[in-house]
């Protein structure tokens, strides 16, 4: 086994000078970056709806505000059993991180789906004026970052299924967990822009 | 043991690394070139069949459309599937699946042979290695393309192109040396040289590390690669201003999509940055004593990641207007053309600053090394990188002056565009003083920082020009302001550049570079490059619009004059390959630290150990004590001798 | 530091200054002034030109002195004085630097504003863009049409300003002002000829294939030859 170990012979451990945890801090940034896309897409929302006044929406279209209300009750509850599906397993409870994980990508799964189904009866495409534009491109940016969210989800399902994960090591759920729950929070924020204002 | 310890002082010789790839056919599954062969054209094939599905399902027709399966097969699927094959995500696929993994597998970290700069490799001076060669090979094409560009202007009227190939040469010439040359070399450099300041074995993300390399090919072949669709490259300048992208031949989404990568790039990197930097510093690196280049790029990699996605979302809106015929910049479906440059430019501001403070960092590690003088006003220095930080989100609609934004919007953005000059001239000031009273040594290195410093200064002076309104009302546009952007991104960005490859050359390679060829070609640039960018700011002001391909003949003498020493300045480049060639193979061998410098990166062996340090140095004052006696910045190895280190 | 050393600086300094200010005087920098926003305008380029030239004789000054008298000398391997900063110094500079920007500021804002209005009965033309060409409506004149800007002498101009298609940028060298056609923004843009002439209408914006031709020409006439043409049916 000498040379296994030769081969192996790692660098120094670096010094961890920060209280923050490496990965969290990692995503935390780049959930900053995420907000400046959608900051992107929502200045163009800005310059569409308040700087040229647009009606919102125009007249023979409608928002299915009530579906899409169902859904984002739906998502906002997906978020609550990630946090149970975390909870769990730092108390060690892996049936409680397994059903945690399995419902909350099953509610955002019926989320992803319902707004495709929204997308094919909304009575409006993309290239029906700015206001079609704009409920697209902010809803499917947001759907995308769900699909993310969701494939994120599975991977963490597997592994949850396959043993991995401890109260001592569960770094991968709680790194995938903030992720979702911003997808959550961002999507209050899409609906209530998009939809209720 | 002692063989262990010889081999990790020799990091570069004969060793191990990678077990052998396999024989016949299963070589095809290896990570590598050949597997990228085919899993390029499988998930072109994928991209395609996810488009017909789409179509055929929705009810578009032609169900085979050319552009879109340009944009999802060519452009997106089959970069990932190349990504794939060359082996980024084997580890993170392993992972997913939850299939066994040894987190600090460290087989793919470090270079043994050549070959191991053309594979997936997680060792970040590898990798800041790779960054260097991609980039420069991407400054030679884009600088042929100027050549190309001065050959046109050369002499009014239509010479060598039509107009739509002439528009294509400036727009993909400046798209290449922004996104594929300056910014990314600045990242490579920093890639190489910040973890060893830090005294971090690594990258706090070796793998992402290893990923945000990759990207950057992709982007720029794509970029190169336009120039043969039907139509020819992407056309309307590397601001590509809607409407007038939107309606450009199929090129325009090479751009589009080549700058999504290249962003991709961008972020990744700065957030490994960020991480690196903020929890893998040596015990007693405080933010106080890291070095000015590690600040730059705190502070660079912040603007990165706070900025970039604005220009991936405006570069998303003109390629949804060209295939979905969404209505972002379309004014006959309620769009607002206008909103494309606030957007655009919310992101191409702080670029500059992207642009310039890693050379800002770079100037100063220079500048104090060879001055053997500590840097003046090291506090305010850093500090002046955090206002130029903040301040470069607030200034974007100078780029606007004259576009009929808001007219109430051009006063305030013109005083916080002139207030960026006092941090910036307190750089500039401090760098002078840094050189007063100090022993200054004009190594290549040195003279390559103080031409910066002096190219900097115009720049800058006729920057103070562009941020007055008035007069940017009648510059705006000319060839005032291609003089201003070279004299900041050449003089600036490319001379720092140049100071930092030759700095840490002895560093990355082992070898001295010829010092006479290094000053030689020093001394080429500065002149080439006074007399191409100079007369353009008289011809500017006197009334040539920027992005012709043909002018007034009053001013035809002036720009043969420009093309002459424009060509001169390019040949210059052949001093500088042939130096780093002929160095890199047959040069001196380096000793550790040839500059006589206190930063960590120096105090290693050059090249530097496979994991930079055998234990993390204690780090006990500032990095530029010079001439303070008994200071020191750093306590390596305990402070003994590399003999007596134990290998556990 | 010794006087002899002050003396060299100042040398040096004023040496820099008289090189940039010959750099500054002796090329035709600006196009002959044919509006009074030109003059205006002008007035803020050697505004800023003579600040520029002050901070340029002062880091030249600085800097040539310190490459002339600090390089080491080959086998020196001494480190410099441990100077690491001095905040008076540090001071000056953050300070002096603001109070000339802020001069500019001033300056600039105040040139704007007047740039920026109209004077009395002004006249309206309408200036249209399109790929690869301008066109004028003059609605005083009955809706009069030329490819030619017309403009009478010292009167109030008032453009306004239309773009058919993409982006593109009215610029006359000689009236210094310039103005962005943004399709669905209608800027518009104040002129006062003060000189009979014929100057160069530019497209500034890279407009696609025909952006470098995209040339008219703007012709000052006295007041009464301009009446005279307004009056006549059709002709450019």
């Amino acid at each position: 086994m000498s040379a296994h170990a030769e081969a192996h012979h790692g660098p120094p451990i670096a010094h961890q000078s920060s209280r923050v945890n490496a990965s969290v801090l990692g995503m935390l940034l780049f959930i900053a970056s995420e907000i400046m896309l959608f900051g992107a897409f929502f200045t163009a929302y800005f310059f569409v709806r308040v700087v040229n006044g647009i009606p919102w929406p125009p007249a023979p279209f409608e928002l299915p505000v009530f579906v899409a209300g169902i859904n984002t009750a739906i998502l906002v509850t997906s978020s609550f059993t990630m946090h149970w599906a975390l909870q769990s397993i730092k108390r060690g409870n892996r049936a409680g991180l397994q059903g945690g994980l399995l419902l909350t990508f099953l509610m955002g799964l019926v989320f992803l789906l319902t707004q495709a189904r929204e997308y094919s009866r909304v009575g409006f495409a993309p290239h029906d004026g700015a206001f079609g534009t704009i409920f697209y491109c902010l809803t499917g940016l947001h759907g995308a970052h769900v699909f993310v969210g969701l494939s994120i989800l599975l991977f963490m399902t597997i592994r949850a299924f396959r043993g991995h994960f401890s109260p001592e090591n569960h770094h991968g759920v709680e790194i995938g967990g903030i992720y979702w729950h911003f997808v959550d929070v961002m999507w209050i924020v899409v609906y209530s822009t998009v939809y209720l204002i | 043991m002692t063989s262990v310890v010889a081999a990790e002082h020799q990091p570069y010789a004969a060793h191990e690394g990678l077990p052998p790839p396999p024989g016949g056919w299963r070589r095809l599954l290896y990570p590598g070139f050949l597997r990228a062969a085919w899993m390029a054209p499988l998930f072109f094939g994928i991209g395609c069949g996810i488009v017909v599905l789409c179509r055929w399902w929705g009810g578009w027709h032609p169900i085979w459309f050319g552009e879109i399966i340009v944009l999802v097969g060519a452009l997106i699927a089959a970069p990932i599937g190349f990504l794939a094959g060359v082996g980024v995500f084997d580890y993170w696929v392993r992972y997913a699946i939850g299939a066994p993994t040894v987190p600090e597998d460290h087989t793919g970290h470090g270079a043994y042979s050549w070959r191991d700069y053309f594979r997936v490799n997680t060792d970040h001076k590898v990798i800041g290695m790779q960054y260097l060669v991609t980039t420069v090979v991407f400054f030679l094409i884009a600088g042929l393309l100027a050549m190309l560009v001065r050959a046109e202007l050369a002499k009014p009227g239509m010479q060598f192109f039509d107009n739509q190939t002439y528009n294509g040469l400036f727009s993909v010439h400046a798209s290449l040396m922004i996104f594929l040359f300056v910014i990314p070399a600045f990242a490579g450099l920093a890639n190489f040289v910040v973890p060893l300041m830090l005294g971090a074995p690594d990258m706090a993300f070796p793998r992402l590390n290893a990923l945000s390399y990759w990207l950057l090919p992709i982007a720029g072949i794509m970029m190169v690669s336009s120039f043969l669709v039907p139509g020819g490259a992407f056309a309307s300048g590397w601001t590509g201003y809607a409407p007038l992208s939107v309606h450009q031949p199929m090129g325009t989404i090479f751009f589009n999509m080549g700058v999504q990568w290249a962003g991709a790039s961008s972020i990744m990197t700065a957030l490994n940055f960020l991480v690196t930097i903020i929890t893998m510093r040596a015990p007693g690196m405080t933010f106080w004593r890291m070095p000015l280049l590690v600040w730059a790029n705190f502070t660079t990699s912040l603007l990165v990641v706070i900025a970039t996605p604005f220009i991936a979302g405006s570069q998303f809106f003109v390629m949804f207007d060209r295939v979905m015929h969404t209505h972002f910049f379309d004014i006959a479906g309620g769009g607002y053309p206008l909103g494309y440059q606030h957007i655009f430019w919310f992101y191409s501001h702080p670029a500059v600053y992207i642009m310039m403070l890693p050379g800002f960092g770079i100037a100063s590690e220079v500048i104090s090394t060879f001055s053997r003088k500590p840097i003046f006003g090291y506090r305010l220095m850093a500090l002046s990188l955090m206002a130029i930080l903040v301040l470069g989100f607030s200034v974007w609609a100078h780029h606007m002056f004259v576009s009929g934004m808001a007219p109430w919007l051009r006063v305030p953005m013109m005083v916080t565009t002139l207030l960026i000059a006092i941090p910036t001239g307190i750089k500039v000031f401090s760098w002078l003083a840094t050189m007063w009273e100090g022993k200054i040594h004009f190594n290549t290195p040195m003279l390559w920082a103080a031409g910066f410093v002096s190219m900097f200064v115009i720049g800058g002076l006729s920057g103070i020009y562009l941020g007055a309104v008035p007069i940017d009302i009648h510059v705006s546009d000319t060839y005032f302001v291609v003089a201003h952007i070279h004299y900041v991104l050449f003089g600036g960005s490319l001379f720092t550049i140049f100071a930092g490859i030759y700095y840490w050359f002895p560093k990355m390679t082992g070898r001295m570079y010829n010092e006479t060829l290094g000053k030689l070609h020093f001394w080429l640039t500065f002149v080439g490059f006074n007399a191409t960018f100079f007369p353009m700011h008289l011809i500017g002001t006197q009334g040539m619009p920027r992005r012709v391909s043909d002018y007034d003949p009053m001013f035809a003498h002036w720009n043969m004059f420009i093309s002459v020493a424009s060509f001169f300045l390019g040949a210059s480049t052949i001093v500088f390959l042939y130096n780093m060639i002929t160095s890199m193979r047959r040069g001196e061998p380096a000793p550790g630290n040839p500059w006589r410098s206190l930063t960590l990166e120096w105090q290693v062996t050059s090249p530097p150990p496979r994991f930079n340090f055998d234990e993390i140095p204690q780090v006990v004052g500032s990095p530029y004590e010079y001439g303070v006696p008994g200071a020191r910045h750093a306590v390596l190895n305990g402070d003994r001798t590399a003999e007596e280190v134990p290998v556990h | 530091m010794r006087r002899g050393s002050i003396v060299q600086l100042i040398v040096i300094g004023v040496l820099a200054g008289a090189i940039a200010s010959a750099f500054a005087l002796i090329p035709n920098w600006l196009p002959e002034p044919a509006s009074k926003e030109a003059g205006r305008i002008d007035f803020v380029f050697w505004f800023v030109t003579g600040i520029c030239i002050f901070v340029f004789s002062i880091v030249a000054a600085v800097s040539v002195f310190a490459v002339w008298k600090f390089r080491a000398k080959p086998d020196d391997d001494s480190d410099g004085a441990p100077i690491h900063g001095h905040t008076g110094l540090e001071i000056a500079w953050t300070a002096v630097p603001t109070l000339l920007v802020t001069s500019i500021a001033v300056v600039s804002a105040i040139v704007l504003a007047k740039d920026d209005a109209q004077g009395a009965n002004p006249l309206r033309v309408e200036v249209t863009a399109q790929q690869f060409f301008w066109s004028y409506r003059y609605p005083e004149s009955g809706n009069k049409e030329s490819d030619v800007l017309r403009l009478p002498v010292n009167r109030s101009i008032v453009l306004h300003l239309t773009s058919k298609d993409v982006i593109h940028s009215f610029w006359v060298p000689e009236f210094r002002q310039k103005q962005d056609i943004v399709p669905g923004i209608h800027p518009t843009l104040h002129i006062t000829p003060t000189k009979v002439g014929t100057y160069p209408v530019i497209c500034t914006e890279l407009c696609g294939l025909g952006h470098a031709l995209m040339r008219s020409r703007a012709i000052v006439m006295t007041d009464d030859a301009f009446q005279k043409w307004a009056a006549q049916k059709g002709g450019a």
